[in-house]
């Protein structure tokens, strides 16, 4: 198993470079790649038990890998998987496809690694695999989005790096569970890192133009998983030490809150499902023991609806109320949005419930209104007018986009089957009532409102600002 | 100009790794002639230098993207560049 742990880490960056020699293969390879750890995910959910590796003596990497990490690992094998399908016939170039897989291949790696300096490592390579990615169509506007992400995360993960030394000066060593004993500056450094790499909080505001404005294609990549590199380390801390279990679940209910409310005033249809990702990974967040299933199904739910979105006519709500969109992309935005409000028979049902099971009574009321304002959010879609509109298109694209399609809302049911025990009378009468609550707000009130929100936390100096308050709050935190 | 206060940024915090690994004695950790205890902490040192490299390669990929960036906002100022992203 150790053998096949380091073949499986090396695995995508050997076929990222083979990609570059052979150009003409490049999407059958990075398909192959995203196979593999698939694949390579089953025994884990088999065995059950986590595998410790420690490589290269005392102060050489660590890698856990458990069922936990095993759910994180499995959505990115599908949404690359997914994406790649979805570009097959575009015409873009092998550069592309190698930045795919080394993305994928980066993600597995911060997915698997438990000390703090491999993470530093892989949060690096996946923010300059993102970069090259949203910068692929080389416009003006595409690279000062990439420019703002890369420099967000830059200095985040500056931070993180001091954060990191001060647990080394405290324990020798860099692994996760020396933050037990090191200072309250130290968790605070390290936790400002990964807060604003997984988006979360205020220091996570940069997500939604990021996201907003990249292709299709990769903003279901980094919806999916990219934003998971910053949780699964998060959740990880939270599980091992005890006193940083509180700090993780609140700022999982601020974030579901606070995503949540932009989500449901958005009139952009992808800037909707971008601030519907700041407020899943709170709903993640919100308890640790059972957020890698969560993960799973926001990973297919929103990659799936990035890629349905683009296929719509217009991106804003106003525009498409007007015009009819075709009934076959209706259903497809129908099932990802019954998945994500938590309709029973979808996986979304499921880890909604193992969720709300999870967290503490104090969690309760703020997850709850959570879930009714993500229904209200979703009801957007759902109500859309559709007819079974002539096909325009030509058939041939189209045929990578269902299969792409097909397999991510494929796993939803599939998921749907690991947390069968679910289905009693109560768990079902409950999200039904949260979205009939939901969809009732939606009729009633919000489809004749216009509130505009400030975006001025979303502007470049103040989310640098916005970075140095969260710091002295979790500090605070911490030190309490 | 951000940039460059990134790449400060950086150097400050390489600066810090340096000073943690010198904490306990400053002389190289190889085995020589002379037996010594204040040896510097070599961790550190091999962390940082990764960090310093990655550090590098971004600050480049940053400098690219401003001159592509240059090319069609001469002054590079943010306000101006991003006045059409948020609405």
């Amino acid at each position: 198993m150790t053998t096949l742990t380091l073949i499986w880490i090396v695995l995508p960056f050997m076929v990222g470079f083979i990609i570059y020699l052979l150009p003409k293969g490049d999407r059958y390879l990075a398909l192959m790649g995203a196979v593999a750890s698939a694949l390579y995910v089953i025994p884990l959910f088999v065995q059950q038990t986590p595998i410790n590796l420690q490589l290269l003596d005392n102060f050489g990497v660590t890698l856990v890998l458990d069922p936990l990490a095993g759910f994180f690992i499995l959505t990115n094998a599908l949404v690359t998987a997914a994406v790649i399908i979805y570009c097959w016939r575009s015409d873009r170039t092998a550069f592309f496809y190698a930045q795919v897989i080394l993305l994928h291949g980066s993600v597995n790696a911060a997915f698997a690694c438990s000390d703090f300096i491999s993470l530093y490592v892989a949060l690096e390579v996946i923010s300059i695999a993102t970069f090259l990615l949203i910068a692929y169509p080389r416009s003006d506007r595409s690279i000062w989005i990439g420019l703002r992400y890369l420099f967000v995360s830059n200095v985040a993960m500056l931070f993180y790096l001091i954060g990191a030394v001060l647990v080394y000066k405290a324990t020798h060593s860099f692994t996760f569970s020396g933050l037990r004993v090191s200072p309250p500056e130290a968790i605070a450094l390290i936790f400002l890192g990964l807060l604003a790499k997984g988006g979360i909080f205020i220091s996570g505001l940069w997500l939604p133009l990021t996201h907003a404005e990249s292709e299709s294609p990769v903003s279901a990549l980094m919806s999916g998983v990219v934003v998971k590199a910053g949780v699964l380390p998060l959740l990880r801390c939270a599980l091992l030490i005890e006193e940083i279990d509180p700090i993780v679940r609140i700022f999982g209910v601020s974030t579901a809150l606070l995503g949540v409310s932009f989500a449901v005033f958005e009139k952009d249809t992808k800037r909707l499902l971008a601030f519907s990702t700041v407020s899943q990974m709170g709903f993640i967040l919100a308890a640790p023991a059972v957020g890698g299933f969560y993960a799973l199904t926001h990973g297919l739910v929103k990659a799936s609806l990035f890629l349905t979105v683009s296929k719509l006519p217009s991106r804003n709500f106003k525009e498409l109320q007007q015009q009819s969109i075709p009934t076959n992309i209706w259903i497809n935005l129908v099932i990802a949005g019954f998945s994500i409000s938590g309709f029973p028979m979808l996986a979304g049902f499921g880890a909604k419930i193992l969720t709300l099971k999870n967290v503490f009574s104090w969690q309760d009321v703020g997850m709850n209104v959570a879930a009714v304002g993500t229904t209200i959010a979703f009801a957007k879609f759902i109500f859309l007018p559709h007819q079974s509109a002539v096909e325009a298109q030509p058939a041939k694209s189209k045929t990578d986009f269902w299969v792409a399609i097909a397999i991510l809302l494929g796993g939803l049911f599939v998921a749907n089957i690991v947390y069968y025990e679910a289905y009693s009378l109560e768990n079902v009468v409950k999200p039904l009532v949260t979205i009939a609550i939901g969809w009732l707000a939606y009729w009633l009130i919000l489809r004749r409102s216009v509130v505009n929100l400030p975006v001025i936390f979303e502007e470049f100096d103040n989310l640098i600002g916005v970075m140095g308050l969260i710091l002295v709050l979790l500090f605070w935190m911490a030190v309490s | 100009m951000k940039i460059i206060s990134m790449d400060v940024m950086s150097s400050g915090v390489i600066a810090y790794f340096v000073v943690i690994a010198a904490r306990q004695g400053v002389f190289t950790p190889i085995l020589g002639d002379t037996p010594r205890t204040n040896y510097a902490d070599p961790v550190p040192q091999a962390v940082i230098l990764t960090a310093i490299v990655i550090g590098f390669s971004i600050q480049a990929l940053m400098l690219v993207g401003a001159i592509k960036l240059a090319r069609n906002n001469p002054t590079l100022e943010i306000h101006e560049i991003e006045k059409s992203d948020l609405v």
